[in-house]
């Protein structure tokens, strides 16, 4: 069996919890928990076990710790589609992997796509595609996307 | 020995107050040796022989060379963990310590700190919002005000167009009137007097009608002017009720008008607009009363005049009584045709002479309206204005005037009267005519090709000839008159003139120049 570390990175309050939740428990909560630390989970994407590490989401004030991301194969990259900023933070969070990690395979999550003012166009994104990641618009709510991101991972990991 | 004993205790004591738990790894991540409280975070099945990866979730994808600290890690017992790893030469030792008090107070600090956050950035996203709404409320303003512009700017031209046809339709009857009235009274002939009455009262029910649309074009604008002039209030209340007498009789109501004075009764007031604000009220009245009676009354108290208009219609729910004075509005359901804005400019012309328009009605029970307004008393007999009165004053006249209707029916009733009328149809052969011949009076039109009556005022100041001149225009807008009087004009006439206003006009301008 195949054992494969991942990570969950992003702005805090993008939904890596409840992507996690989802997709590990497939369950959700509307309310909003803020994560310390990190919360190691672990779940299945047809033979390979993942470790999930849900890292808790970079702020004003406090940058993601890298240590965290030793030893992870992939990493998912949260950003909130409802909130411009948390889209445009992905390019500076990848420079803290790629500095810790190097270059490790990545996938997107443009979650929240539920909320009514969920907004982003191609221009916000064209760095995504410009580092060949896989982009999934996800909710962590309805379950849109939510297996398909962690499939398309561990295929991106090989 | 004893010194090793009491290192042994220090190291108990510390590894219980920190909760510290340990375990070593070969660099083949097999554990080597691993403290009991393990078990106290969740970590089972750490023993020795087992593979690191395998029993405990963090050392997955960790080697045993690099020194890492991974803080508040969450243990498999729910507690918040420090882990320290810590490579020696041949093995790893993995510390762990609680962080669970450091964990608890970081929560609720950071917690709040991300909440402050998101609000932060709703607000943001709120104002944006709103400022977005607010400009586009802004640009749906503007267009709003450039579609009333243009709206007024048509009602305006519209009224303008309609006074010139208008003008010809009043003169004409007039004078057929006339004729058939001096060609005797047989039975066949009276029965055309009638029809000619009819139609002139349709003319001027029309033209009343356009210069409501005009003075709608003035309310944005402020260009309604009160012009307060010596006036006999009875002469002009006769008038009014001889004017709307035919309506009521038609509809076979009973008006009644009750004044308060004799004639003569001089004040100062401006006629007309007294006399459309009367036209507009007793035509409101009359239009929706189908039975009973439309009273008129008006009395004059210490320089006031109040005037009350009763009527025994359907009356008007307190509902619509809020909208009746809006521009446009009419009641859905009355079925009777006007313009809806009678009241609206009434009400304004009320304001400007200085009252109020009061309105009080009940469903079933008809309406009132009434209105105070200063009309100062002046003790000096009126001035005569009757035509047979006007006295003739030979004098040559020249007329302006591109629309040949008006200016054959000027001309024709000019002669009549004995003056010595020549005609032109544009500006430029008025002023030709005005360097080359002499004129006691011109009479001219505003918008005529080649050269407008503007032109030509502008021009005849330059060369200092000082013939007076009337304008004559379909134009009721202030800013034309105070343009046109800048430029020297005489006097200023808005068609359709009466011809007896010209007259009294030339003799005064002739007098002024002799």
């Amino acid at each position: 069996m195949l054992k494969k570390k991942i990570c969950m990175v992003g702005d805090f309050s993008v939904g890596k919890t409840s992507l996690t939740q989802k997709f590990v428990n497939n369950v959700f909560s509307e309310k909003y928990l803020t994560t310390i630390g990190v919360k190691i989970d672990t779940a299945f994407v047809n033979d390979t076990k993942l470790i999930v590490w849900d890292v808790a989401g970079r702020d004003s004030l406090s940058p993601i710790n890298a240590s965290y991301l030793v030893g992870a194969s992939g990493i998912v990259l949260v950003c909130d589609g409802t909130r411009q900023s948390t889209v445009l933070d992905i390019k500076d969070i990848w420079q803290v992997v790629k500095k810790r990690i190097g270059e490790v395979p990545a996938v997107v999550a443009l979650n929240k796509s539920d909320l009514e003012d969920w907004h982003i166009d191609a221009q916000q994104t064209a760095y995504f595609e410009e580092q060949g990641w896989q982009t999934f618009e996800t909710s962590a709510k309805d379950g849109q996307n939510v297996k398909a991101l962690f499939e398309a991972l561990v295929s991106e990991i090989g | 020995m004893v010194e090793t004993s009491l290192q042994q205790h220090i190291n108990q004591q510390l590894f219980e107050k920190l909760e510290l738990a340990y375990f070593c790894v070969d660099q083949s991540m097999q554990i080597i040796d691993a403290s009991e409280n393990l078990e106290n975070y969740g970590y089972t099945g750490v023993v020795v022989g087992a593979n690191a990866d395998d029993c405990v979730d963090f050392m997955f994808g960790l080697d045993a060379y690099t020194e890492l600290d991974l803080p508040m890690v969450e243990s498999p017992s729910g507690k918040k963990v420090s882990v320290s790893l810590l490579p020696r030469d041949s093995f790893l030792t993995v510390l762990i310590s609680s962080a669970s008090a450091e964990a608890d107070q970081r929560q609720l600090l950071q917690q709040k700190a991300n909440e402050n956050e998101l609000l932060v950035e709703q607000q943001i996203k709120l104002m944006k919002q709103l400022e977005n709404a607010s400009e586009m409320l802004e640009q749906k303003n503007v267009q709003l005000e450039e579609a009333s512009r243009l709206q007024t700017s048509f009602l305006s031209g519209v009224s303008h167009e309609f006074r010139t046809p208008l003008t010809s339709i009043i003169g004409y009857t007039n004078l057929v009137k006339q004729a058939l009235q001096s060609a005797g009274d047989d039975g066949s002939e009276s029965d055309k007097v009638q029809h000619i009455g009819a139609v002139q009262r349709s003319s001027k029910h029309l033209l009343s009608l356009v210069e409501n649309l005009l003075d709608h074009g003035k309310l944005d604008s402020d260009e309604i002017i009160v012009r307060p002039k010596e006036t006999d209030l009875a002469e002009l209340f006769n008038d009014v009720e001889l004017l709307l007498k035919p309506l009521s009789d038609g509809k076979h109501i009973d008006f009644i008008v009750e004044l308060g004075f004799e004639q003569p009764m001089i004040v100062v007031t401006d006629d007309s607009r007294l006399r459309q604000c009367l036209i507009n009220l007793l035509g409101n009245a009359i239009k929706f009363t189908d039975s009973g009676s439309v009273r008129l009354t008006a009395k004059l108290s210490d320089d006031f005049l109040k005037v009350g208009v009763f009527d025994t219609g359907p009356g008007i729910s307190q509902e619509n009584l809020a909208k009746i004075k809006l521009p446009f509005w009419q009641a859905a359901d009355t079925g009777k045709a006007g313009t809806g804005l009678g009241l609206t400019i009434t009400e304004r012309i009320v304001e400007l002479m200085g009252g109020e328009l009061e309105i009080s009605s009940e469903l079933g029970c008809g309406t009132q309206v009434s209105f105070e307004i200063p009309a100062p008393q002046l003790d000096a007999e009126p001035k005569p204005v009757e035509s047979q009165m006007l006295p003739f004053k030979q004098a040559k006249i020249l007329l302006a005037e591109d629309d040949y209707d008006i200016a054959d029916l000027i001309v024709m009733m000019l002669s009549e009267r004995g003056y010595e009328v020549s005609h032109v149809d544009n500006g430029e052969l008025a002023l030709n005519a005005l360097e080359n011949q002499e004129f006691d009076f011109v009479l001219m039109d505003i918008h005529m090709p080649i050269m407008t009556g503007y032109d030509v005022l502008r021009e005849l100041q330059v060369k200092g000839i000082k013939t007076p001149v009337a304008i004559m225009s379909a134009s009721a807008v202030e800013s034309d008159r105070a343009k046109a009087e800048q430029l020297g004009c005489f006097d200023y006439l808005i068609k359709p003139v009466e011809i007896d206003d010209v007259i009294r006009i030339m003799n005064l301008a002739i007098d002024q120049r002799a």
